[in-house]
């Protein structure tokens, strides 16, 4: 097998081989094992106990402020990859620090904000 | 491939997020639609941005970005101090003002 | 979807990256404002609780007095520049609707500071928590929150971005920065709190709706024009190599994001809702500031960007300015509540404004600027008005409850009674030269639709002065209902903010020459 397509080819092959083994594997377990299904197997499997309740719980409020906090934290620093690009070219170096530093100074603010109102205890 | 589709790709879902908005009635599901239309913008500002020939349109996608991040833990506060007292997100219960 | 010509990789690459020219003289009214929020915030997380609400209310009237001088200076300067690589434009109207803002700005943060009509102040200190539950009944008689004071700054330092904004993408980061602190101002109500966080969510989802509308026409802009700034539009129009398509269909989406602000119909649902629901001061500061920064923008917009489109957006936003005032005046004499009424009332006022805007002239400019800081003050001292009227419940905003209310309180009602007569517009207050001015620079045109807008306008003016008149009626001339509400004596801050706003609507209804000489010599953007 050689050439342009030859490479390919040996590709498809092992996907062709991937996909047989699949298929073999599970159609041999399916004519092999024995099949009873009843009410109790088709439960959602929970470690063991039977399922309580509805599928809908609420989750802790502090979770949700961490989430806001992630969601800001995370999304800020899209700017910060542009800046890493150039900030070290010619005619930026001190300037495109410190304005970067005001930058990250405010995001900080707004942590230090949640830090002394005590959003981020966990209790 | 032609950069063109995108736009229309753009439109598209702009118009599938407009019309989630005026439909839908669940607060969350209403605020997940303006978020499509808002990447929708991103999508056509990237395209645009190629097809210009300028980088500013990914630039902006940036901003776009930061902003709707801004908007969306301002939103979901909202809705949740809302849906704390009435145990509900839908828009149809939120019926105090009226006159 | 031919037509296109797509860059290849090295002719994206090959960009031209450099730091803008900034001129912080310039900037100084935003910077200040903003760097005193960001201290506010400090202030609220480190300083002791008692002390609070002083520095933080000390904080905010140093920093728009500064901010407020740092216009005046520019303004002497006599500055007319571009700066930030073309992203602020530091000219007439900018500095005119800064000085208003810093102004109204004071006025509306006395009403958002006052804490003698409520112990505690008008806001709650945690609005997450649930309404009726044991934590709120404990916080009802705790301190209200002092955060309002940084956020207030915050939307204020957005709003004068606003109006110096000369990119649709400056504009776009300035509108978030002013709507999102008013989104939560408005849920932080310590009286009737459902009502104030159901406004707050549909301020904030109508208000996002229309914000992405703005981005998606921003998008197609750039896509017309390669660039999003004015000047840039401006000239591509000129050119106008691509089709047009792009070009009309942008501008009607930014301007759906933009009339959505100034509550133009049929953009204006959130208003009478928002109004009613939002804490009564937050109220006052939206109605006069937010309706100044949206015009502002507004106008820059048109007259900049889209001038040479003038014949084609002129019909649609004309009809547009046709329809708010007929709606906002037919509606405003259905109502029955106080804040209701002077909600749809605003509604009519943006369609008024929109008359002056539509002139295109410099007369339409500086008259639409001298209504914009006239309305401002009138409307600030209406709803401080409104928060005297009080029962056990809050505010008793309902009109029955104010009925006979001039026997109670003279005073009170004899204020209320000239602000409505300065809303519908009759001689010696500043309704009436402001509405004379901005009619008259549409006349002045002397074409087809400024004429048709001024008809409408004068017509429209007649129906709205029934509502206003029927509250002055009811006040002097009802029964007391049952049981009326008590007249609160107004605390320092509150008389300081009628005492502005009444002597404001007197002034520039006696006297205004000098404000609209000032906005005349102001009128004219650069470029």
């Amino acid at each position: 097998m050689g050439g342009y397509l030859g490479s390919y080819a040996t590709l498809g092959l092992l996907l062709a081989v991937g996909v047989l083994f699949f298929l073999v594997a599970m159609t041999a377990n399916r004519l092999l094992r024995t099949n009873r299904p009843s009410a109790a197997k088709s439960t959602t499997y929970e470690c063991g106990l039977d399922p309580v309740g509805g599928d809908w719980a609420q989750a802790q409020i502090r979770y949700y402020v961490y989430a806001y906090l992630y969601v800001l934290f995370a999304v800020e620093a899209v700017f910060l990859f542009p800046w890493a690009v150039i900030f070290d070219d010619p005619g930026f170096g001190m300037t495109a620090v410190v304005e970067m530093g005001i930058f990250v100074g405010v995001l900080a603010l707004g942590l230090l904000y949640a830090w002394r109102k005590r959003v981020l205890q966990w209790t | 491939m032609e950069p063109g589709y995108y736009v229309v790709l753009a439109a598209v879902l702009f118009t599938i997020g407009a019309v989630g908005v005026l439909i839908r009635r669940n607060a969350i599901v209403l605020f997940m639609c303006i978020e499509l239309m808002l990447n929708a913008g991103n999508l056509a500002l990237v395209t645009f941005s190629r097809i210009n020939g300028t980088l500013d349109g990914q630039i902006m996608a940036f901003f776009v970005m930061v902003v709707a991040a801004a908007e969306v833990v301002i939103g979901l506060a909202i809705i949740m101090s809302i849906f704390r007292t009435r145990r509900s997100a839908s828009v149809d219960d939120a019926n105090l003002l009226k006159y | 979807m031919n037509g296109f010509t797509i860059a290849t990789p090295a002719q994206v690459l090959a960009i031209d990256v450099r730091l803008p020219d900034l001129d912080y003289a310039a900037m100084a009214p935003m910077l200040v404002l903003f760097g005193a929020a960001c201290l506010g915030v400090l202030v609220d997380a480190f300083a002791p609780r008692q002390s609070r609400h002083t520095i933080q209310f000390a904080l905010s009237f140093i920093a728009l007095t500064v901010a407020l001088l740092a216009v005046i200076r520019e303004a002497r300067v006599g500055s007319r520049e571009l700066t930030a690589d073309v992203a602020l434009a530091i000219d007439g109207p900018t500095l005119f609707l800064q000085g208003t803002l810093a102004v109204l700005g004071i006025v509306a943060l006395l009403l958002v500071g006052e804490r003698a009509l409520e112990k505690g102040g008008p806001f709650v200190s945690q609005a997450a928590i649930p309404v009726g539950s044991e934590a709120d009944r404990r916080q009802a008689r705790e301190e209200g929150a002092t955060e309002v004071f940084p956020l207030t700054l915050f939307a204020l330092s957005g709003m004068m971005l606003f109006v110096a904004a000369n990119d649709l993408l400056t504009m776009f980061v300035a509108l978030e920065v002013f709507s999102l602190p008013l989104y939560l101002l408005c849920a932080l109500a310590r009286r009737r709190r459902l009502v104030s966080q159901e406004a707050a969510l549909k301020y904030f989802l109508l208000g996002a709706f229309a914000s992405a509308f703005f981005i998606f026409g921003m998008a197609l802009l750039y896509g017309f024009a390669g660039t999003v700034s004015f000047g840039g539009i401006h000239d591509a129009a000129l050119l106008a190599t691509t089709s047009p398509l792009l070009l009309f269909t942008g501008l009607a989406m930014v301007a759906v994001g933009l009339l959505f602000k100034i509550a133009a119909v049929p953009f204006h649902v959130w208003t009478p809702d928002v109004y009613q629901g939002a804490p009564t001061s937050v109220t006052a500061f939206m109605a006069a500031c937010t309706k100044v920064a949206a015009f502002g923008g507004l106008l820059r917009v048109l007259y900049v960007a889209f001038d040479r489109a003038r014949w084609d957006i002129e019909p649609v936003i004309g009809t547009i300015a046709i329809l708010t005032m007929l709606v906002g005046a037919i509606l405003a004499v259905t109502q029955t509540d106080i804040k209701r009424l002077l909600a749809y009332s605003s509604i009519a006022n943006a369609g008024y404004l929109l008359v002056g805007a539509l002139a295109f002239s410099k007369e339409g400019l500086s008259s639409a600027m001298f209504y914009l800081a006239a309305y401002g003050f009138t409307v600030i001292a209406a709803f401080a008005v409104i928060t005297l009227v009080r029962d056990d419940d809050g505010e008793a905003t309902h009109l029955s409850r104010w009925a006979g209310l001039g026997r109670e309180a003279p005073l009170v009602a004899g204020v209320f009674t000239f602000l409505m007569l300065a809303f519908a517009g009759i001689p010696l207050t500043s309704g009436f030269t402001s509405k004379f001015a901005v009619f008259g620079a549409a006349l002045g045109v002397g074409e087809a639709w400024p004429v048709a807008l001024v008809i409408v306008g004068v017509v429209t003016s007649m129906i709205l002065a029934f509502p206003y008149l029927r509250v002055v009626v009811m006040m002097w001339l009802s029964e007391p209902a049952e049981q009326s509400p008590t007249v609160a004596i107004p605390g320092a801050f509150t008389s300081a903010a009628l005492m502005v706003g009444v002597l404001a609507t007197l002034l520039l209804g006696v006297f205004p020459s000098p404000v609209l000489d000032l906005a005349d010599r102001a009128a004219e953007f650069i470029r």
